[in-house]
């Protein structure tokens, strides 16, 4: 199977990288680039866990190929905060309890970013329905709706 | 209680919302999980071969196609694996030996260069298999002339408090008998009889199960796992493989999400045994979602049947129940969920004439285990419903009812002993005002109808009676504090309730104190598991001995020092100070360095660590007969959740408006976590409710992804979650607290049901009550 | 929709499940649209076209599919474009996905219904992905945006060797999961007519979640004002998820073009489409349920169509 050198940015860094077909994006996150933070949880783009920006749009990371990424620009939750400082929303998630175990986090990190980006100043409802890709077994999501809602007050 | 002397002056940091200490590195991304750790490229991989038959013997495995494939370093196979594993019975292989039963029972493993590789090769892995008859039905599988499906069940080692019955498929056979039923309904005025039913469900931790292990060539073993219980994995795995504790090391950090599947040993076994094939090579096994749905635990099926009775003044008199759990293939965890639910078989009401039966049936399903509330939400799922059934019988008010019935400090329990003083009646009372109980409130349209209802609920932490926990407290240089613990933060703010704990008991600010993983066996102090909710109460209870230890070793030291008796000193925000002389000194160096003695005539003190452990000492047996005993659990935690809801009549959909829910937790150490367990419970309960459920057709799973497995999302929660706190403390627990992890989930289902009966008159008594079964009774109901 | 465990034709003595990664394939980046038919003749069922991926990844993963090569269709001139003009109407390029749909001026202002019925598929994430077009290639029955297509009475675009073809979107779908492309052939673009003047428009899906399920039913409803009905309107309705394919109506549509539309009326449409269903019992819900869904949900959208059409009227 063929091989294929993909160039890219990845949270405001150039990359390049050989692929296989096959090879898919949060595979080459995690596992070619060691970008730990985006989460592996089912594969089928149903759990959310490994959404990340594509573009500037949010993607589940197991549903894109590597090779399509070429000359895109990608950021994980990693590249959320910047020059140290971190993203309103990760600071609204310490604070309202938005995370429990954790695992979930990174996705609904990156949806809401996403939220924010488009709509500044969403209703529940409409948070709600931007987080239903995003699955957590732990908070019920109460805090994550709160944190998301603070970071927007906060001028997200 | 074994409050730690606290100071009047100093902030406590005890009952404060004081923020996750875990937060900042799980939202940057920099929390490790298992599979984040990084092994280079030594790395192998595992993939399972599993049994496509429910039940079947084992003639003949052939792996020469797999071990030709190239890319694979071996495989095994049962022939592996002599010695059984299991926590309370040691029902099972590792790898099957001479037969298989469930669906995704491993057969073998293979192992090598790339997940893909070991992926195709366990397709080419032939498999000689004589299918034999299933068991299918708790039911049928309790009937004496069922397929046997453990002929050496007498055969297996197992607890002293379990009690199978070889010959059956019964693991364990929990009895209770009490009073005497059988006259006492002729005193009853009204008797209601049902059956209910609860299907399997998967826990569905974001995070699916994954382990690595690796093998030393002198036989030491280190596994890397997502674990609620290291301690418990490294006995068991030890005690299956014939070598000793001290040879193995489970490494285990951040866990994303557990709620019971990554207690006990399940597949992490497979990784160890895998790596003894190839010493020297960590091997990497990941679970795929599929797997992950029926081939760790599964929440255990339910068939409750239930028959009680009441006097007219709305006394309640008798209670006769047999419970037949479809407790899977292997029940060496399950037995003992059949043991809690008979324990607790009457929910928390007290009934003077019960008996109660709690059968634990080997199905060829997949493996029962632990999941949040240990059986108490499946029982509740029946006992809820039929209350509420015997309080319209009666005529009387729900709440009114259960008010009358519910256990109160004093209450003799379904097991004979004493319940300890427990705040019941305050949370039903709160939980019913939060949802205006008895006002009728309008519905959103003229095609939806509204009901409330509520449950009530028990449940103590299901664990031997000796489960034991221990901790550690070391100064640094600064005086920041690294407490340790064997307790897994599994998101449910452990380490954050540890750190307040210590802080608090020590007299140091909590943002001093650290508490961090990963657990490491080899370094880590014991903790049983974590698990029933007891981190709070049980390791809390060894972290504050640990920190009261430390402590003890300063002021002995300042003491010497200031030639003072130690009774005026204390620790208050960080500074040692006398009372009686009114100096001071801070913790910086001293804790660490020690203090010279005067004169330049050498130090005194030294590097402060202090330790604690704690381990209930009272929890008695139970007579095999009767279930009757002094003393039958360390503690219940009780609570009420009342259920706003609307029914869509066109559809059968519901939507829940507001849920009350109120615990008596104790003392809430963080009243803030407290809150986010309720609302998690609530939202796992509500998802249960309405959509889980595993669906299997002849054996086979037929929903194993979440296309088709459906868990609740945001757009499903209810409208508004009130939490409510009680606090009547706990004997035994640090500050007063007991646990609240899993009890939010309990009750939620049934209340959910009682509200829905009381929108539009429908009863579902199996779970799940889908939209459609609420139409479709609707429709009938016409 | 992924298969659950299942047995090996080759090797029935192992459970054969969703592996932990994407079988092996080539991926090829299609340049031009000759290219394309050439690789789908040369290589048959070997070859699939690649547009947002969130199916195909998925049933190959599954091992429903195992194509050899992945035809990334995207880049083709136009293939994820959008172009409106008042007189002719909307061109969605195949490969354009939902989320470039939904927040398209032209969608919001002209085809609202199109938005609605996109944004009940999944979720927000799979959307930046997922496109109608591979929705309607894929011919679920449960696809949510067929039968927005089908009253709104889109047409698929399709590029083959023998040139373009027009197949209006009531004839494209041949059974579950089958379209009626030809060797060769694949979707370039879907052309959604103006709809007629005054129109109102209603997609209600019923899942088992609030929000992002597959659909038990879904129902589509089109509603517009026409003097030659005998009524003085034209209703179009569609329904997924309880036929072999998305279907519409004709039966209810026919009471409500010919009867004064009264509530008498519409709880007359309600039960001609419920006769129309032939749905299957599934996971997500039984033939006895869906078949009642369809009437309380087509009734619910004509309630909804016709307060919206006495509103503007």
């Amino acid at each position: 199977m063929a091989a294929h050198q993909i160039t890219f940015t990845i949270n405001g860094g150039q990359e390049t990288a050989l692929v296989t077909s096959h090879t898919t994006l949060l595979s080459l996150i995690r596992e070619q680039l060691g970008l730990t933070g985006t989460k592996n949880g089912c594969a089928t783009g149903e759990c959310g866990a490994c959404t990340v920006l594509l573009n500037g749009e949010p993607v589940n990371a197991c549903m894109v190929l590597a090779v399509e990424v070429d000359g895109a620009e990608i950021v994980t939750v990693e590249g959320l905060a910047q020059d140290g400082q971190l993203d309103v929303l990760q600071q609204m998630f310490v604070e309202h309890t938005g995370t429990q175990c954790g695992f979930c986090t990174p996705g609904v990190l990156i949806m809401a970013r996403a939220l924010l980006d488009r709509n500044p100043n969403p209703s529940d409802d409409e948070i709600k329905d931007a987080l239903r890709g995003n699955l957590c077994r732990c908070t019920g999501y109460v805090r994550i709706i709160e944190a998301v809602k603070a970071a927007a007050k906060a001028g997200g | 209680m074994s409050t730690p002397p606290t100071s009047q002056q100093a902030p406590s940091p005890i009952g404060e919302n004081v923020r996750r200490v875990d937060a900042l590195e799980k939202t940057t991304g920099e929390a490790l999980f298992a599979d984040d750790l990084q092994f280079g490229p030594n790395l192998l991989y595992g993939r399972i071969v599993r049994c496509p038959h429910p039940h079947a013997r084992i003639l003949n495995v052939d792996a020469s196609r797999a071990l030709a494939l190239p890319g694979v370093k071996a495989v095994v196979t049962g022939q592996d694996t002599p010695g059984t594993i299991g926590l309370y019975l040691q029902d099972r292989h590792i790898f099957c030996r001479d037969r298989a039963r469930y669906v995704g029972d491993p057969v073998a493993g293979v192992i090598a260069t790339s997940e893909a590789i070991a992926e195709q090769a366990c397709r080419l892995v032939e498999v000689e298999y004589e299918v034999l008859d299933p068991v299918l039905d708790p039911l049928q599988g309790a009937q004496p002339d069922a397929p046997l499906l453990h002929p050496d069940l007498e055969d297996y080692e197992v607890a002293n408090f379990i009690f199978p019955k070889p010959g059956t498929n019964i693991s364990n056979h929990f009895r209770v008998r009490k009073g005497d039923v059988e006259a006492a309904w002729a005193q009853c005025d009204a008797v209601v009889e049902r059956e209910f039913r609860v299907p399997h469900v998967q826990h569905v931790p974001i995070e699916p199960h994954i382990a690595i292990a690796q093998a030393d060539r002198h036989g030491q073993i280190t596994l890397w796992t997502s674990s609620q219980s290291p301690f418990a994995q490294r006995s068991l795995i030890a005690d299956a493989l014939g070598i000793s504790q001290s040879s193995i090391r489970v490494i285990s950090p951040y866990v994303g999400g557990g709620f019971g599947s990554k207690a006990g040993v399940s597949m992490e076994a497979l990784a160890v045994i895998m790596a003894q094939k190839v010493p020297g090579h960590p091997v990497k096994l990941r679970l795929t979602r599929e797997e992950e749905f029926f081939t760790t635990f599964v929440r255990q099926g339910l068939i409750a049947k239930t028959r009680i009775g009441a006097t007219k003044d709305g006394k309640l008199q008798a209670m006769k129940t047999e419970y037949y759990w479809d407790a899977g293939a292997y029940t060496e965890y399950g037995v003992n969920v059949t043991r809690a639910t008979g324990y607790s078989s009457t929910g928390p009401y007290e009934i003077p004439h019960v008996h109660a039966d709690s059968y634990c049936v080997y199905t060829n399903h997949p493996v029962g285990g632990p999941m949040r509330g240990f059986g108490m939400p499946e029982i509740h799922w029946g006992i809820e419903q039929i209350m509420d059934l015997l309080a319209e019988e009666l005529g009387m008010d729900k709440v009114e009812f259960r008010l009358k019935n519910c256990v109160r400090g004093g209450s003799i329990i379904v097991t004979g002993s004493e319940m300890h003083p427990v705040g019941l009646p305050e949370c039903i009372q709160k939980a019913a005002d939060a949802v205006n109980w008895g006002t009728d409130e309008p519905a959103s349209a003229p095609h939806k109808r509204r009901g409330k209802g509520l449950a009530i609920m028990w449940k103590a932490p299901a664990m031997p009676p000796n489960a034991g926990s221990s901790a550690s407290v070391r100064f640094n240089e600064d005086a920041t504090v690294t407490v340790s613990v064997g307790g897994q933060e599994i998101g449910q703010g452990a380490f954050t309730v540890a750190a307040q704990m210590a802080a608090a008991a020590l007299g140091v600010p909590v943002d001093w104190v650290r508490v961090h993983g990963p657990l490491d066996t080899r370094y880590s102090p014991y903790e049983w598991q974590t698990v029933a909710s007891r981190l709070t109460w049980s390791m809390g209870n060894a972290v504050v001995a640990a920190a009261n230890n430390a402590r003890r070793q300063i002021l002995e030291l300042a003491a010497e020092h200031w030639d003072e008796a130690i009774e005026n000193l204390d620790i208050q925000d960080g500074m040692v100070i006398s009372y009686k002389s009114e100096q001071s000194l801070p913790l910086q160096n001293m804790v660490v360095y020690g203090l010279p003695k005067p004169d330049d005539q050498g130090w005194r003190g030294g590097p402060v660590i202090g330790h604690g452990s704690f381990m209930p000492t009272y929890v008695t047996g139970l007579d095999p007969e009767t279930g009757q005993g002094p003393r039958s659990v360390v503690h219940y935690t009780t609570g009420c959740q009342a259920v706003d809801l609307e029914v869509d009549t066109l559809t059968g959909q519901i939507t829940i408006l507001r849920v009350a829910a109120a615990y008596d937790v104790g003392k809430a150490i963080n009243p803030d976590q407290v809150r986010a367990q309720i609302e998690g419970g609530v939202v796992q309960g509500a998802s249960t409710a309405f959509f889980e459920g595993l669906a299997f057709k002849d054996g086979v799973p037929q929903n194993t992804s979440f296309v088709d497995y459906r868990i609740a999302t945001s757009v499903d929660i209810p409208y508004e979650i009130i939490s409510i706190i009680v606090e009547v403390p706990q004997d035994d627990g640090p500050w007063g607290a007991r646990g609240v992890g899993e009890h939010s989930m309990v009750p939620t289902a049934p209340a959910i049901a009682n509200a829905v009966a009381a929108a539009v008159g429908v009863r579902i008594l199996d779970m799940p009550i889908t939209a459609e079964k609420v139409y479709l009774a609707l429709e009938e109901g016409e | 929709m992924p298969m659950p465990a299942a047995l090996d034709r080759e090797n029935p003595s192992v459970l054969v499940m969703p592996g932990p990664g994407l079988p092996a394939f080539d991926y090829v980046r299609a340049s031009k649209p000759d290219e394309v038919c050439d690789l789908l003749l040369q290589h048959g069922d070997n070859a699939r076209l690649l547009m947002g991926g969130t199916d195909i990844l998925v049933l190959m993963r599954d091992g429903v599919l195992a194509p050899k090569i992945l035809i990334d269709v995207k880049h083709l001139p136009g293939m994820t474009t959008i172009s409106f003009d008042p007189a002719g109407g909307l061109r969605l390029g195949a490969a354009v996905s939902m989320n470039t749909m939904t927040a398209h001026p032209a969608v919001k202002q002209h085809y609202p219904l199109l938005a609605e019925a996109a944004q009940a598929v999944a979720s927000y994430q799979l959307r930046t992905r997922a496109t109608m077009g591979g929705n309607l290639c894929n011919a679920s029955p449960a696809a949510d945006t067929a039968p927005a297509a089908l009253v709104l009475n889109a047409r698929c675009v399709t590029w083959g060797p023998d040139g373009e073809r027009i197949i209006p979107v009531g004839a494209f779908f041949r059974g579950p999961k089958q379209n009626v492309l030809m060797p060769g052939e694949f979707l370039a673009f879907i052309d959604v007519p103006i709809p007629p003047p005054g129109w109102v428009g209603r997609y209600i899906k019923l899942g088992r979640n609030a929000g992002g399920d597959l659909a038990i039913v879904g129902v589509a409803v089109l509603g517009y004002p026409d003097a030659n009905a005998a009524s003085g309107c034209r209703f179009r309705i569609a329904l997924a998820s309880v036929a072999p394919t998305p279907i519409r109506v004709p039966e209810a549509e026919a009471i409500l073009a010919n009867m004064p539309i009264t509530g008498e009326t519409l709880e007359r449409a309600a039960p001609a489409a419920q006769a129309a269903a032939r749905p299957i019992d599934d996971l997500r819900g039984s033939a006895r349920y869906r078949k009642a869904m369809t009437r309380n949900l087509t009734r619910r959208a004509l309630d909804d169509v016709w307060a919206g059409l006495r509103k503007e009227g």
